[in-house]
């Protein structure tokens, strides 16, 4: 399955959404997902894909963005990300989501 | 001073869903406490508890249920089914003037014990993004007033045992003094994680069980009583001005008319019989009348040795030979200690108790003690015993004595 039709069945499964809503360009704040949704899904992602998020801020404005992170994550591409579990606190993320929420480690 | 009409009673509790279930089940004196049964129960030496039917999935879509522990379903729920019950439609500026008041001794527990199990227990670094917000003992408050946009004071109240006493006498406060003319107000608790469970296993407070018939292990004001049971679930009433409901056409169902406070400071668990008859004599003070005028009172009764004796004793100091003649309920036997939540839905219960003129039993009450020698309506409830005015006791570890007094509308 690609990483866009797992990261979709989580939207569709834990926030009870439609997957028709699901372009590529669909806002996530205009989903419904708002700071607390977002810190939560990529914990959800974490666990789906066995990567563990980088400590920089990350802006995830819609659908494709998290999808691209994601691939980039699993191609080894994306700088300051590491994919391993259970790594040190240190290592959380700081995600700036698309309501401007910041969401320190 | 203005005075206080309750409109609205809901409730999530494990005596039933509704004011008139909730009140069947206590006049017939079912008991909901029973053995439980999950991972980890076999641990506890009394696995006992009253448990709440509830299924949180039925009222909150996937998301919402993740990011709220069971205390803020409790409380949630419970807050719709009150306001439904007060038909109360609140306007823009209705809403700053309402106010949400809610009492839990351990807040989202379930969800602190889950966190550290997987930090503990599992050895992970990963716990999950909303155990914080689970956890804070202020989310049943915060979802109420998020809910029902609710813009005025938000307040929670930690005094173990006689939270939401306190949170229901100082909503009374700020609505008889004008401060405030809607509050919703009560308290909920959801304490029945394994860490909880077994934290007040080792205070030696637990009934043991009963062997015969586990449903009766809390036997409150019997010689032969053993301890408490934990419960578990949430109740909350709507406060408005009795001008206001009359206005609307409200349905009245009783009259909150005082409101008492004292502090046992000799002990941090053991009560006095002083700070409880301080805060039996607060509560007749503030509502402006004499002891006489008391029908009837609705008792911690825990069913600890400690808690019931002395309960007695304070009872006598403000009563005096009159005591004697004053039914005396302690519903904590069916309904299980509810700790933060406990007082509001036995004031809930005095409530419904004095609208149907009718003294609730305390049950398996089997064995008469000498120290306790009052009449607790032992297993059969008493019509036409409530009479027009009631107390509502709740005391806590801690020290903090919190009694309501309550009129029939």
């Amino acid at each position: 399955m690609t990483t866009a039709k797992r990261i979709r069945a989580i939207l569709v499964n834990n926030y009870s959404l439609n997957p028709d809503d699901l372009t590529p360009d669909a806002r996530l704040d205009d989903l419904g997902i708002d700071s607390l949704g977002m810190a939560e899904l990529l914990f959800t992602i974490e666990d789906e894909f066995s990567v563990v998020l980088a400590s920089e801020p990350i802006d995830l404005a819609t659908f494709a963005d998290v999808v691209e992170l994601i691939d980039g994550l699993l191609a080894g591409k994306s700088e300051g990300a590491m994919a391993e579990q259970n790594s040190h606190p240190a290592a959380r993320p700081l995600v700036v989501t698309s309501d401007g929420a910041q969401l320190a480690s | 001073m203005r005075r206080v009409a309750v409109t609205g009673i809901g409730v999530v509790c494990p005596l039933g869903r509704s004011a008139d279930e909730v009140f069947e089940t206590a006049r017939a004196g079912r008991s909901a406490v029973h053995k439980l049964a999950f991972p980890g129960s076999h641990r506890l030496l009394a696995p006992l508890a009253a448990t709440v039917q509830f299924d949180a999935a039925e009222h909150f879509d996937p998301a919402r249920l993740r990011l709220l522990d069971r205390v803020s379903h409790f409380a949630v729920v419970a807050a719709e089914r009150a306001f439904a019950d007060a038909a109360c439609e609140l306007t823009p500026a209705e809403r700053e003037r309402a106010g949400v008041f809610v009492g839990t001794a351990m807040g989202g527990s379930q969800s602190t014990d889950d966190a550290y199990q997987t930090l503990y227990g599992e050895q992970s670094n990963r716990i999950k993004p909303m155990q914080i917000l689970q956890g804070m003992y202020n989310a049943p408050a915060a979802w109420i007033g998020i809910q029902h946009g609710l813009l005025g004071p938000n307040l929670t109240y930690s005094t173990a045992c006689s939270s939401s006493g306190v949170a229901i006498g100082e909503a009374w406060l700020r609505i008889a003094h004008g401060m405030l003319d809607v509050a919703i107000a009560g308290g909920s608790e959801a304490p029945l994680s394994l860490g909880s469970l077994k934290g007040w296993e080792a205070m030696h407070t637990q009934a043991n069980v009963d062997a015969a018939d586990p449903a009766t292990s809390c036997k409150p004001f019997s010689k032969n009583r053993s301890g408490m049971v934990l419960g578990e679930g949430a109740a909350l009433v709507v406060l408005e001005p009795w001008e206001r409901a009359l206005a609307r056409g409200a349905t009245i169902h009783g009259e909150l008319i005082g409101y008492g406070l004292s502090t046992d400071v000799g002990h941090i668990t053991r009560p006095g019989v002083d700070g409880q008859a301080a805060a039996i004599s607060a509560a007749l003070a503030s509502a402006g009348i004499s002891a006489d005028e008391i029908d009837a009172i609705n008792a911690h009764g825990t069913g600890t040795q400690a808690n019931d004796s002395v309960e007695t004793a304070a009872i006598k100091r403000v009563f005096g030979a009159r005591a004697v003649r004053i039914p005396i309920s302690a519903t904590k036997a069916i309904h299980g200690h509810l700790l933060g939540a406990t007082g509001a839905l036995e004031f809930v219960l005095s409530l419904l108790a004095l609208k149907n003129n009718l003294a609730l039993p305390t049950m398996h009450l089997q064995i008469p003690d000498p120290e306790c020698d009052l009449d607790y309506v032992p297993n059969v409830a008493r019509v036409g015993a409530a009479g027009r005015t009631m107390l509502s006791n709740s005391f806590a570890f801690g020290g903090t004595n919190a009694v309501l007094a309550l009129r029939a509308a």
